[in-house]
């Protein structure tokens, strides 16, 4: 009996006094609340990881400069959206009604940002990640964001180097069997017919494909200069990359923008040497805000620090610096007009936002060399 | 905006329609031997084995854990993840079918989906949510057959999957393990009033089918990236494989595999992709609709 009440004595003095330190510290400073919503489970579940990670680089990077708005910390508040609209949409709920975010960060699928900024439409600072969709940011929302470029935006800066370098005559498309699939068939083979390199044929896989062959085969009868792959999921692109070499195809494989990452070079191994891809991220940039994420994010994770990773860091670098700027994590008309005035830095270099929220970055030509992505300097 | 296919010189139709046929039958190898485990357990023992796109899933990861983790060749890492695999096959039946025997069919399935959320769930938790690629010499060696070419990985997948499937096929004819196998199959009660040991005969079969599955994860994992997930694939294509061949029926599985191959590549090749995919759920409905026991069943009273 008499262990038994020291016991629940102690118990309550430890909680007593967590409690109380609790309390201290929160009336002290109180976190700035970023809500993270990413795919943490189903297929997207490995790009979702990465991103998280990024984003925790950046956190830990400002915060041990001790935090942001005269030393309150960065706090990420992750959510699973599994890559699924309705997830976003009900995860935003949780985010501003229960845990009361400063600000959301996700749309990482063009599907997922579509249904995510109308749960967030004007309530909500939001910034949309790496969703390609040009209507992300087109349909007014006066405190949404998108990082990214758009497929359209891509296409264009991708089709000139292709015509002006590549020296092709003809050329066959593999790309995915939805809206973003086929909107950039359509774009390139506008784009390049203006430039006289002729299309001999498109082929759709969908999205749960794991054999290519047959398309492949197709596609090799065709005898096309260059063969472009659009593949937005890892494991696909990395078995269509070595298929189109098993298949015996010798020609030149062009990968699509914004879609290369570390990952996706150690998979797809010689298959992916000597080819080109469009990035805002370039990891061999000698940009310092880049290079201390890249060694914090290295310190913290094993896995390569990737494009999409970049881009939630990109995210909270941006929030910090405008909230700093305001003074404020809450007012939001200022912190918009903070991040559409002019040109910042960032750890992908300076950029600027446009009138409805669209960033214009600059995008690097890159290329896999030895199996690493390096941008291609001219 | 598409442009047609041009027209083709006879000889290069001829080609493309080589090729197309040979990777069909080598998917459909793999079909082949994803869907006899599964048409095995069934046959023998009435069980629907949700969880059998698993143990494909399992194979190919072991396999794979092997080679990095500890630098053993591919053919033998292949060689003892099948084992292994196969061993789990025995825990599984001792685990959740065992037990469950005498309890009504749709027990059963039930447990076999729970084992299969637990096995996909889990890998997601120890293998990590990214892809994995299986590093096989024979991927990137390219066969010449004239105009035809094709990886050494694929001829492999089809070569042991013949000689694996002729093994089976006199395993269960032959040998008395055999035997007791194709009692238990017409009547368990009957082959257990004779003296079968039906214990040995319920573990014996899941040692088979699961290092089948296991196998074909083995095998077919290098023509692809791997990840969790990837079992309900093999389990969704070993379905129509064994509905189109007629449940329990090893020939069936055999011919309707390689059948589900080649009509897959010829109707991706000729139609389009996304007719290859829709193809296996129109075969399940006619065969449903037509034929119900499948091409080689036998149809059973109710």
């Amino acid at each position: 009996m008499i262990t038994r009440r020291i016991l629940m004595a102690a118990g309550a003095a430890l909680m007593a006094g967590s409690l109380f330190a609790g309390v201290v510290q929160a009336a002290d400073k109180p976190p700035v609340r970023i809500g993270a919503i990413l795919p943490l489970s189903g297929a997207g579940a490995f790009d979702g990881q990465l991103a998280a990670e990024g984003m925790e680089a950046m956190a830990s990077i400002i915060n041990k400069k001790g935090g942001i708005l005269d030393g309150r910390m960065i706090e990420l508040v992750k959510y699973d959206d599994k890559g699924v609209p309705e997830e976003a949409v009900s995860a935003a709920k949780r985010a501003i009604e229960q845990d009361k975010v400063d600000a959301i960060v996700g749309g990482w699928f063009s599907a997922v940002a579509l249904s995510l900024k109308e749960e967030t439409r004007d309530k909500m600072l939001t910034i949309m990640t790496s969703s390609q969709h040009p209507k992300v940011t087109e349909e007014g929302h006066k405190y949404n964001f998108r990082l990214n470029a758009t497929s359209t935006m891509n296409s264009n800066t991708y089709s000139k180097f292709i015509c002006d370098k590549m020296g092709l005559k003809t050329i066959a498309f593999i790309t995915i069997n939805d809206d973003y699939g086929r909107l950039e068939a359509q774009n390139y083979e506008k784009l390049l017919g203006e430039c006289g390199i002729k299309t001999l044929g498109n082929e759709y896989y969908n999205r749960n494909d794991t054999d290519f062959t047959t398309a492949l085969t197709k596609i090799r009868a065709l005898k096309p200069d260059a063969i472009y792959v659009s593949a937005i999921n890892t494991s696909q692109g990395a078995t269509i990359y070595r298929q189109i070499r098993q298949v015996g195809y010798k020609g030149t494989i062009i990968a699509s923008a914004g879609n290369m990452n570390p990952k996706l070079v150690e998979l797809s191994g010689p298959a992916l040497e000597g080819v080109y891809s469009v990035s805002l991220f370039a990891p061999d940039s000698d940009n310092p805000v880049l290079q201390e994420w890249i060694a914090e994010y290295k310190s913290q994770f094993s896995n390569e620090p990737a494009f999409i990773g970049s881009l939630g860091a990109q995210a909270v670098q941006l929030l910090a610096d405008a909230m700093n700027k305001v003074g404020d994590s809450r007012d939001y008309d200022k912190i918009a007009a903070a991040l559409k005035d002019g040109a910042q830095e960032t750890l992908l270099g300076t950029f600027e936002f446009d009138d409805k929220g669209q960033a214009l970055q600059q995008a690097y030509l890159i290329r896999v060399v030895d199996g690493k992505i390096t941008s291609v300097k001219d | 905006m598409r442009q047609p296919l041009p027209l083709m010189s006879g000889h290069m139709d001829f080609v493309v329609l080589g090729q197309q046929i040979v990777n069909g039958l080598v998917n459909g190898m793999a079909y082949v031997l994803i869907a006899t485990g599964l048409t095995l357990i069934f046959g023998v023992l009435r069980i629907v084995n949700f969880a059998h796109g698993e143990f494909y899933m399992l194979g190919a990861f072991i396999t794979y854990y092997i080679i990095t983790l500890m630098g053993v060749d591919y053919i033998w890492a292949a060689a003892i993840a099948t084992v292994v695999v196969a061993g789990l096959g025995i825990l599984a039946n001792v685990l959740f079918f065992w037990p469950l025997r005498k309890e009504h069919e749709f027990t059963i399935l039930l447990s076999s989906l729970g084992l299969a959320l637990l096995l996909t769930n889990g890998g997601e938790v120890i293998f990590g949510a990214d892809p994995k690629y299986i590093p096989s010499p024979f991927s990137e060696e390219i066969v010449e057959l004239g105009d035809i070419f094709v990886t050494q990985q694929r001829v492999l997948v089809f070569g042991v999957g013949v000689v694996v499937l002729v093994a089976l096929y006199y395993f269960i004819k032959n040998s008395t393990m055999g035997k007791m196998m194709r009692a238990t199959a017409q009547n368990p009660e009957g082959a257990a009033l004779t003296g079968i040991n039906i214990r040995k005969v319920h573990a014996v079969t899941f040692l088979l089918a699961c290092g089948l599955a296991a196998l074909a994860g083995a095998l077919v994992g290098p023509t692809a990236m791997i990840f969790p997930t990837v079992g309900s694939w093999a389990v969704l294509k070993g379905f129509i494989v064994v509905i189109m061949g007629g449940l329990g029926s090893i020939p069936g599985a055999l011919v309707g595999g390689l059948l589900l191959g080649v009509i897959e590549s010829l109707g991706g090749g000729y139609i389009s992709l996304g007719f290859a995919e829709a193809i296996g759920y129109a075969i399940i409905i006619v065969v449903l609709l037509w034929r119900p026991q499948g091409l080689f069943g036998v149809a059973r009273k109710a």
